[in-house]
């Protein structure tokens, strides 16, 4: 019986079909959100509501050939885009939906795995990075440089900022701070500045507007997926998806209380709390335009990093006085 | 460590193709070289064979966004040549469609520059207006692009009250939502911050490189041929030149919303005071002998046209200088010192024209510095000669 | 220098109608003098190949068929045509022989299919009827005093 929940943990919800489905769905969502608020349609007719459009897209590049340019290294660069999705996935499983127990931690659900999932968030980074690099492409290698950039930029902030939530919450552990929020809903209020800054390094750690430096169309034509085509571009497509689930699920999880209720009212929170959490990026996305990257290590460094030791000195003093 | 980083000729950034070649040093552009040529499509060579008429549509195709200047600065040279003076309200209604068309061509050049930004909501606002002066402009000519309203002698089409009081209408909500976007362009920050300071071209290297158009007017030189050697209409019309004191790329987005706020006010005072009479003066066949220069303020800068004619009905000679090709020795000073980042933007900024620029191109030898002429089909010859023996350089992997 | 200054107007914008036509499934008229296609109008046609003759893109072609029976064969290339209405206003009689309709969706997939033809003959414009003669000059001129 725990080997069939172990499977299905796995493989269907929170696992890789989960992952598929749902993450094609919260793309679909961020097109229209996006396209709405632009006094557009976004995407209509393939399917009811255009839904299965981010499933037309990757079946799309699944059928295309496949380039490897000649002087790029083949291992690598068709290793890639697999260790990608494999790591974004394997940070899904973390998130507390169900199948964990308070009292008596598992193998995805343990003290530190806050942390866990922070590492596995910052690895397709260098993933990316190490893409670009083994394209051999002075386009490819520009995207990579800033890439790199920017996590020296944004990686801090993002970590304060999650930090300060779990400090308040006295655990490492992601269902624990989770159960600490839902009791103590009015407790989620003293944190907002530490979500305002995690929303913002998220937009950053998913490169999109105004981050989207790294893969900007108009400069470096595709950045550091300039030489990646087909199979391999709708690999990297679908662990950018993937990747802004998990993220989501990681702040929701972390701010807004988590997943409480067991499979299906907790299935349920998830939903409602990721799309919320996915309407805030793409309201930041449709607001402002891209911006230089050394404007955006200013930015991170000038104005977000010390707001994030800002709220971190507050949940100290407010810790200490609630004890 | 230098490395050149080709940008053309094909790249999102470039909506024609044209080839820059910077050197950059990390993400400082130390140098930039542009070469031409891509999109020359021997127009000046056409016209010689088309009779006067038939001009009138070859040089509207030379370009589409500025189409109807160069019509207009061709008809103008021809209307010289046969001695010929178009009525009053066929004047103001051709260049009613030039005011209307600088309209157009900026709100397009905004969203453009929007979209190269990584502004893309602004984009879209913006172009969803302009299909305002898109509709205004197909009601008035019968097409949204290559409008075809010039004859030699007038225009060919006229407008009744009806028509006025759509126009009048529709640039009283233009001049709202153009308002606003000033207002947006100047104040979003993550905007501004792209734009400022960016690609500068200070007074005296603007004058020394002849820069034209929005691209001099943004370093403060008032150049405008409307109000320097005024045609047509324009010496009755009471407008202003617009001007910007910060030589960068928010220097030329301040001029360009200024300058179609402007063309509010020129297109109201033209309809306001519409004569009444004929559209078009009847003109002859054949042109006398003689050569004229024709100046016109395209939306880009000033559009040149020479005209030389032998007493036939076909030119002898049609040499079309377009304000782009005035602005990429200016282009070439801005890009040095900037970073790559902002290479769309600064090459967005003189709002390039490349089709309109490409005329005739001297390839010369890398080695020796002379050229030669090659017949093309010598040339085609070469080509496919050279092509089987090319070393196959793909590694494709085939799916399914 | 305001944060988010598109803010207000992005929300309200979720709220209101996309301003896009759902082309195909929607269309919008096109205005009335819009420039379509060029059609001839074979009985007021004279064959002065004044059309012919100004036509920017050379689509417009006129040959004889029989010189005897004064018939003639127009062919209009509608893939060479550029929809300037040009062969429209050099056209010299009244009512037109060409004239242009408000058609735009003329793709096809083949240029050889986008041709039309007419075999007519030539049209005679007969002569107007000469003016009424002038009304019965005044009275004769008054007797001289």
């Amino acid at each position: 019986m725990a080997v069939l929940r172990t499977l299905l943990y796995l493989f269907v919800y929170p696992g890789l079909l989960f992952l598929f489905v749902y993450s094609t769905f919260c793309e679909w969502f961020d097109r229209k959100v996006f396209a709405r608020l632009q006094n557009r349609m976004g995407p209509t007719h393939t399917g009811r509501f255009g839904l299965l459009q981010p499933v037309a897209d990757i079946i799309k590049l699944l059928a295309k050939e496949d380039i490897v340019p000649e002087a790029a290294d083949k291992r690598l660069f068709g290793a890639l885009p697999a260790f990608g999705l494999a790591v974004v996935s394997t940070a899904g499983l973390l998130l507390p939906v169900w199948n964990f127990d308070l009292a008596a931690p598992s193998f995805t659900s343990f003290q530190g795995d806050l942390i866990v999932m922070l590492y596995l968030l910052s690895l397709p980074t260098l993933i990316i990075f190490l893409a670009a690099w083994s394209s051999t492409n002075y386009f490819s290698e520009i995207g990579g440089a800033r890439v790199l950039t920017m996590l020296f930029g944004y990686e801090v902030p993002l970590f304060l900022a999650v930090l300060s939530p779990a400090i308040l919450a006295g655990s490492w552990r992601l269902a624990e701070i989770a159960a600490f929020y839902q009791a103590r809903p009015l407790l989620i209020l003293p944190n907002l500045l530490a979500f305002a800054i995690a929303v913002v390094a998220v937009q950053a750690k998913l490169e999109r507007c105004p981050f989207d430096i790294p893969h900007a169309e108009t400069e470096i034509v595709g950045g550091t997926f300039t030489e990646f085509s087909g199979k391999k571009l709708a690999m990297f497509r679908l662990m950018f998806d993937i990747e802004m689930v998990v993220a989501s699920g990681l702040l929701a999880a972390v701010f807004l209380g988590g997943f409480p209720g067991g499979a299906l009212v907790g299935f349920l929170h998830l939903v409602v709390k990721t799309l919320f959490v996915i309407f805030l990026l793409s309201l930041i996305r449709a607001v402002t335009s891209r911006i230089r990257i050394d404007q955006v290590v200013t930015l991170a460094w000038k104005y977000l990093a010390p707001l994030a030791v800002l709220q971190l000195l507050i949940i100290i003093l407010l810790k200490g006085l609630l004890s | 460590m230098k490395f050149q980083i080709p940008i053309g000729p094909q790249h999102p950034a470039l909506k024609e193709p044209i080839s820059l070649r910077m050197t950059v040093e990390g993400e400082v552009i130390v140098d930039a070289d542009i070469r031409l040529g891509y999109n020359h499509r021997g127009v000046e060579k056409v016209a010689e064979e088309k009779n006067w008429t038939q001009n009138l549509y070859l040089t509207e195709r030379i370009c589409g966004i500025c189409s109807h200047s160069h019509s207009t600065c061709y008809v103008q040279g021809v209307e010289k040549l046969m001695e010929i003076e178009p009525p009053k309200r066929g004047m103001s209604i051709r260049y009613l469609v030039s005011e209307l068309e600088r309209v157009h061509s900026h709100l397009l050049w905004l969203g453009v520059a929007g979209h190269e930004a990584g502004f893309d909501s602004f984009f879209m606002y913006v172009w969803r207006d302009r299909e305002i002066v898109m509709d205004l402009l197909e009601m008035i000519t019968g097409n949204r692009v290559h409008y075809a309203i010039n004859a030699v002698g007038g225009v060919r089409r006229d407008l009744d009250r009806a028509q006025i009081d759509k126009i009048l209408e529709g640039l009283v909500t233009l001049k709202a939502r153009s308002e606003y976007y000033l207002h947006i362009g100047a104040n979003e920050p993550s905007f501004v911050a792209r734009i400022a300071g960016v690609g500068l071209l200070p007074l005296e290297k603007a004058v020394a490189l002849c820069a034209v158009g929005p691209t001099a007017r943004a370093s403060g030189w008032p150049r405008d041929v409307r109000k320097e050697d005024p045609y047509a209409v324009y010496d009755e019309l009471d407008f202003e030149v617009a001007t910007a004191d910060t030589c960068d790329v928010l220097g030329r987005v301040v001029v360009r919303v200024k300058e179609v706020l402007e063309s509010y006010k020129i297109c109201e005072q033209i309809l306001r005071n519409l004569p009444a009479g004929e559209i078009a003066a009847k003109a002859p066949r054949k042109a006398k002998p003689g050569e004229v220069v024709s100046r016109y303020e395209a939306p880009r800068g000033e559009n040149i046209h020479y005209i030389k004619s032998n007493g036939t009905d076909k030119p002898e000679r049609l040499k079309v200088r377009a304000p782009t090709l005035g602005n990429y020795p200016a282009t070439v000073e801005m890009l040095r010192n900037g970073f790559i980042a902002d290479i769309p933007l600064i090459f967005a900024a003189i709002d390039p024209c490349i089709c309109c620029a490409e005329r005739a191109v001297v390839l010369t030898e890398a080695r020796t510095g002379e050229d030669r002429i090659v017949r093309l089909g010598d040339l085609r010859r070469q080509a496919l000669e050279r092509h089987p023996q090319a070393p196959l350089k793909r590694n494709a992997v085939w799916p399914f | 220098m305001k944060i988010a200054a598109l803010l207000p107007e992005l929300l309200r914008h979720l709220f209101k109608k996309p301003a896009t036509v759902d082309y195909p499934f929607q269309k919008i008229a096109v205005p009335e003098g819009f420039r379509g296609t060029p059609y001839l109008n074979p009985a007021m046609c004279i064959v002065c190949r004044a059309c012919e003759r100004d036509c920017p893109a050379e689509a417009i072609e006129i040959s004889v068929v029989d010189e005897a029976e004064k018939r003639f064969r127009m062919v209009i290339h509608n893939d060479r045509c550029i929809h300037c209405a040009q062969c429209v206003d050099s056209c010299p009689t009244s009512p037109k022989a060409m004239q242009i309709d408000n058609l735009h969706e003329i793709a096809d997939d083949s240029r050889l299919k986008m041709k039309k033809e007419w075999v007519y003959v030539r049209a005679v414009i007969k002569p107007k009827a000469p003016p009424a003669p002038p009304a019965a000059p005044p009275a004769a001129q008054a007797p001289k005093a």
